[in-house]
């Protein structure tokens, strides 16, 4: 990205702190994917971890943004309470957790401590049927908005999963859907859908009619790559994670660019706590230039957040708390970037 | 005891991940251990005494019996020069006994070579796991690698008898007619009737085998059963291969080291229970080791990566013990945090070749070390 | 197009690529061989399955925590490719630049280093040497990282000279230290900081970082150096002009081709003292090489429309290494468009069998031949293609049961089904003795009675069983 496009916007989040570090297990994150916070603070951050790790690597995390560890819950498996691949999380109005599998097919639901209620979901292509479900999201009416990537739609249940509605279906024109991946509701309860294989946001009422479209393919200001996850404030303004570009950006209520973030990470309490333990490597991290001046294999910014630490790597998930503070979930760097409002 | 050589047999079991030597043979009567060790430590009320110093951790009972019954040697403080944290690299050193480069052949791999040079025997060696590990790789030497010994074997996957026994046979004439081609095909050929011949053995063991040991329905027990099967087989098998995991407790140790632990010793005791039952304790050595220890001081959750770790050696001719020094806890004696290694870990390769297998120690070590000597010395030959 | 055309189309797809389904020879018999080695020397839009679709749903291809992270990618990409030669290509200048695991201890660079050889796969063979020695993980995989001015660490010199370009016998111990002085001061960013990580294994506290080329000018020994019979103040371009002019060169990389596309040469060990099997193909080769600057696509061309490689006494006498065989199979299968949670069994089948992609054995990379067939390496090649082949589900099965249906509407004798499962798994040729034993086998289940164009359970069942059992075939081992 060039210096040209930086000037241009305005500056409207700030840096705030980084949540969280990489760990297998435990204290920790591998592969976050997905997060979600409750009305108390506390955040659910879902772990996917890869099929060659060891099962108890998946799991959801509880943690605060000021680096207080709740334990974890869930694990990898097809028993109940378990996943395989885990993606999508979500809370209801009532707190419970929401978790949704793209290779089981189905949503399990856990108590805000993280005890296993119950799972519903069925593999298939008809009706109320799911084909790796992804993003969650609750309607006005706490009904359960789910993101079903394979079959290029987006389908409404109760929150006991019996089904109510669905819409999308796949292309790539209006009110059409590729592998959709997040989503969100407003506060009229319209839906805004990452259409990450269009390249776009999509915004549709709550009955699923298509309303209006964000972006559309490449790096330039208010142009998507994949985007995979996508949060509204109470004022309209839209915050995508712009995956396939590694960065997240700000649009006003008209869709208007206003921002992009590329990411500012600094250490979090768990990454002091580690190098504090670990001072050999704390001291060669010291004296290395984390932020090196080199060219990038076809000038991606997926490897140059590969060899730039602090910028945003996989930013798969978009949160906003009550206080209009924005949580990247990244799930190359297994941590979250909080930033927050400037005025 | 004093079986002749040829009819010991070899059983390696590797704790894959790091397995924390501090809190496995735990220094309860040392101060600095609580020290280093605010969280993440075993109280001196729940050790498992070995004497005023040391004791086991609370979840190896079966192992501390036969520790009570002298056929335990304890190696403490094993490693090697310039330790690497790293898995990969340091189970690789292990598994070679080449700390230097990269190695080209395991120290197993070149025991088998060294017990049946002409390749006699396709079933010397038997891994229980998917994949071979390195230390048992070696040019010209085959193993077989076995995932579960009831299925094992050529098209698992037809499951009707009648529909796979036709397949079978007419894959045996195949590979019989094979062999009158190039030399491509014969070596094709002959290796296919090979494999048949060595799957049917090995098939058999479970059928022959009885026992009154339960093992339990772990990973670690059901393969220490699988090798008790196999070796009262009698099919000339000498090297066993195992492995539990993982030990790469960077967070909730206690509660999973203790897992591991038990699920390991109970393993190892119902292992050696049924080697009494059929007479074999004395014809078998149990090796245990890690890849590495870890850190002296605890993260609060678990322990990071170190050095110097801890070997065991069980079996009926071992000779019970403490072997090696306890690495001193005092800080200006720590290696980069970790514990300081004393006994090289290629003294016990060498040991094993030489005393317990009649095998080359220098070729099977990769050079010459200092012998130890937990076990007892026998006339066999 | 005559069966023997098709014969010999089969045998340079299963060299150039992993072998073809019936219909893809079928396809490319159209345009004929010299059109067919053209479209696959064609390499400049590879299309494979996407990048992101991977990184989506396996992220830890993309960012690679893990020891053998980026190897699953790497086979949705060889069993999806349009460009099968550019993948071979790949496993070529893996299995001489053997870089592994064991030392490197980061899966990025590794995979860098593959993405690096495919991207100079069938240029110049000095651009690549360049980039070779500029490689992050080649570095540290012959610790030219700690070659220093004034104190030189020989590894990354010699193999240069030994394994990559010229083979032994053709230089001196003198070169060796010339070349590694040349070659001081090339090393990676924040070589101290990625060195301690990687001896730890240590993913904190934001996961794995990539490494980056970096020339310390400060540590290079400018001073004179003789090299080859040359002098001069050379840095590490000069040397690998000095090394891509020589004969020997071109004889070691000629060699090297026809080994792993004609037929197997000795181990490289001893080449210095015996000769190639076929010395005048190598002399073809080494010309194209001078006559092209270097150009390995121009070497590949020569070597695919020559006689020696058409020539049927060279067909089957290579060995399937794994990594060709579970492509091979999986393509086959037409089951593999899409990311799977189950990739990564099948991945590990690989394994093994006896292949770690990006963790040869040795600097000397994978020994191959007809040392990738024990007794446990082949029960696990053959249980695994006559698994795989063995769904009659996959999309590849079914193409096979239409083909059935379609040929004949009524009766399918034994001799009919064997010879169409032949066919339909590339036009493979086996002994006649296999085929009489595999109709006795067919047999076993009477003839197969189509019902419309459909197959019973039984009749189902029947195909399955002969194509397992071809696929457990020795030919079936054999490209």
């Amino acid at each position: 990205m060039s210096a040209s496009n930086l000037q241009e916007q305005t500056q409207f989040l700030k840096y705030s702190r980084t949540v969280g570090m990489t760990t297998m297990r435990g204290r920790g994150f591998y592969y976050p994917v997905d997060s979600a916070m409750a009305r108390d603070g506390r955040i659910y951050v879902v772990n996917r971890s890869s099929e060659r790790a060891p099962a108890d690597t998946v799991r959801v995390t509880m943690l605060n943004m000021d680096g207080e560890y709740f334990g974890v819950f869930g694990a990898g498996g097809d028993g109940d309470g378990e996943f395989l691949w885990p993606s999508g999380i979500a809370l209801d109005g009532d707190g419970r957790v929401y978790v949704s599998d793209e290779h089981l097919h189905r949503i399990t639901v856990f108590t805000a401590s993280g005890d296993f209620v119950f799972s519903w979901g069925a593999h298939g292509s008809g009706e109320g049927e799911l084909d790796s479900p992804s993003g969650l999201a609750f309607d006005l009416d706490d009904n359960i908005l789910v993101s079903d990537a394979r079959n290029h739609r987006v389908q409404r249940f109760t929150k006991n999963g019996v089904f109510l509605s669905a819409f999308g279906g796949a292309g790539s024109g209006e009110g059409e859907l590729d592998m959709p991946w997040g989503l969100t509701t407003n506060a009229d309860g319209d839906v805004f859908v990452a259409d990450w294989g269009n390249d776009r946001v999509q915004r549709f009422s709550s009955k699923g009619r298509f309303i209006s479209q964000y972006g559309g393919s490449g790096r330039g200001d208010g142009q998507f790559l994949k985007p995979a996850s996508v949060a509204v404030d109470t004022k309209g303004y839209v915050y995508v994670a712009d995956w396939g570009n590694e960065r997240v950006q700000v649009l006003d209520a008209d869709g208007r660019f206003m921002q992009q973030l590329r990411g500012e990470a600094t250490h979090s309490k768990w990454a002091e706590d580690f190098l504090g333990i670990n001072v050999e490597e704390a001291d060669a991290r010291a004296r290395a230039n984390l932020e090196p001046d080199i060219e990038f294999f076809n000038d991606d910014p997926h490897e140059q957040s590969s060899h730039i630490e602090k910028l945003f790597w996989g930013p798969s998930s978009v949160i906003l708390d009550p206080q209009g503070r924005l949580y990247v979930t990244e799930t190359h760097r297994h941590r979250l970037q909080v930033y927050q409002r400037v005025d | 005891m004093a079986s002749a050589k040829s009819d010991r047999s070899l059983v390696v079991l590797q704790l894959s991940g790091g397995n924390d030597a501090l809190n496995t043979v735990v220094p309860y009567g040392n101060g600095l251990y609580y020290d280093w060790r605010p969280d993440v430590r075993i109280e001196q009320d729940k050790v498992l005494k070995l004497d005023d110093q040391l004791g086991f951790n609370p979840s190896m009972a079966p192992i501390k019996e036969l520790w009570d019954e002298g056929n335990v040697a304890v190696i403490n403080g094993v490693g090697y020069p310039s330790p690497n944290r790293s898995h990969f690299r340091s189970m690789d050193i292990w598994h070679t006994a080449e700390p230097d480069g990269i190695g080209d052949s395991g120290w197993l791999g070149r025991t088998i070579r060294e017990l049946d040079p002409k390749a006699e025997n396709p079933l010397i060696g038997v891994n229980f796991g998917r994949g071979l590990p390195r230390a048992l790789s070696c040019k010209g030497v085959s193993v077989a690698s076995v995932g579960d010994l009831e299925t094992y074997g050529l098209l698992p996957d037809i499951k009707e008898q009648n529909a796979r026994d036709l397949a079978l046979k007419a894959f045996s004439q195949i590979y019989g007619s094979a062999m009158a081609h190039d030399t491509i095909s014969e070596f094709i050929g002959q290796t296919g009737i090979d494999a048949l011949r060595g799957a049917d053995i090995l098939r058999t063991a479970p059928r022959k085998y009885s026992s009154s040991v339960e093992y339990a329905d772990t990973p670690i027990a059901q393969s220490m059963k699988s090798i008790a099967q196999v070796m009262t087989a009698d099919l000339g098998t000498r090297i066993y291969y195992a492995q539990n995991g993982s030990f790469d407790t960077h967070a909730a140790e206690l509660e999973t080291h203790a897992k591991l632990w038990s699920d390991t010793s109970n393993a190892l005791g119902d292992f050696m229970d049924d080697m009494k039952e059929h007479d074999m304790e004395d014809d078998v050595l149990i090796l245990v080791f890690s890849e590495f220890g870890r850190r002296i001081r605890d993260n609060s959750a678990g322990t990071d990566h170190g050095s110097g770790g801890v070997s065991f050696a069980i079996g009926g001719s071992v000779n019970g013990g403490l072997y090696g020094e306890y690495p001193s806890l005092e800080e200006r004696d720590h290696l980069e945090g970790d514990l300081h290694f004393n006994t090289d870990f290629r003294s016990i390769y060498s040991t094993i070749a030489e005393r317990w297998l009649g095998a080359d120690p220098v070729s099977v070590a990769n050079g010459q070390y200092d012998q130890l000597d937990f076990i007892f010395e026998t006339n066999g030959s | 197009m005559s069966n023997q055309d098709i014969q010999l189309l089969a045998h340079l797809m299963r060299r150039a690529g992993f072998g073809a389904t019936r219909e893809e020879l079928a396809e490319r018999s159209r345009d004929g061989y010299e059109a067919t080695v053209s479209r696959l020397l064609d390499t400049s839009n590879p299309v494979s399955m996407s990048e992101h679709l991977i990184r989506r749903f396996h992220p830890d291809e993309s960012s690679m925590l893990l020891g053998s992270s980026g190897i699953d990618a790497w086979l949705y990409r060889m069993t999806t490719t349009n460009a099968p030669l550019l993948e071979k290509m790949g496993l070529f200048w893996h299995g001489i630049f053997a870089t592994g695991y064991a030392k490197v201890i980061n899966a990025k660079p590794l995979s860098d280093q593959i993405r690096m050889f495919k991207r100079y796969a069938m240029g110049s063979f000095r651009t690549l040497l360049l980039e070779l020695s500029k490689d992050p993980a080649m570095i540290i995989w012959l610790d030219n990282q700690q070659n220093h001015k004034g104190a030189i660490n020989e590894n990354f010199g010699r193999e240069l000279l030994e394994l990559f370009s010229m083979g032994v016998g053709n230089f001196t111990e003198n070169d060796v230290k010339e070349c590694a002085r040349a070659f001081t001061g090339w090393t990676i960013g924040n070589r101290e900081y990625m060195e301690l990580r990687s001896s730890r294994d240590s993913d904190w506290p934001y996961g794995r970082i990539s490494w980056h080329f970096e020339y310390r000018p400060e540590d290079h020994d400018d001073g004179e150096k003789e090299f080859l019979g040359q002098t001069g103040n050379f840095n590490g371009e000069d040397i690998v002009d000095i090394i891509c002019r020589q004969p020997a060169t071109a004889r070691f990389i000629s060699r090297h081709l026809y080994h792993f596309f004609v037929a197997d040469e000795p181990p490289v060990p001893q080449w210095p003292y015996q000769p190639p099997r076929d010395p005048e193909a190598i002399e073809t080769l080494s010309q194209s090489y001078f006559d092209s600057n270097y150009d390995i696509r121009s070497m590949l061309r020569t070597l695919f429309n020559s006689d020696f490689f058409k020539s049927q006494s060279c067909w089957h006498e290579k060995v399937k290494s794994p990594a060709e065989l579970v492509t091979g199979v999986l393509r086959l299968t037409e089951d593999f468009e899409r990311p799977r949670y189950e990739t990564v069994a099948k991945r590990l089948r690989m394994e093994f069998m006896g292949q770690r992609l990006s963790n040869p054995p040795s600097v000397e990379g994978y020994d191959g031949g007809l040392t990738w067939i024990d007794t446990g390496a082949l029960v696990e090649r053959m249980n695994f293609a006559s698994e795989e082949l063995g769904n009659t589900m996959t999309p590849g099965s079914q193409a096979l049961i239409r083909r059935l249906a379609a040929d004949n509407g009524g009766t399918v004798t034994p001799e009919r089904l064997v010879d169409v499962c032949l066919d339909h798994l590339g036009a493979l040729s086996v002994q006649e003795e296999t085929r009489s034993r595999l109709v006795e086998y067919a047999a076993e289940g009477g003839d197969i009675q189509m019902d419309g164009h459909t197959l019973g359970e039984k009749a189902r069942q029947s195909v399955a069983g002969v194509v397992q059992l071809i696929a457990a075939t020795p030919e079936f081992q054999r490209a």
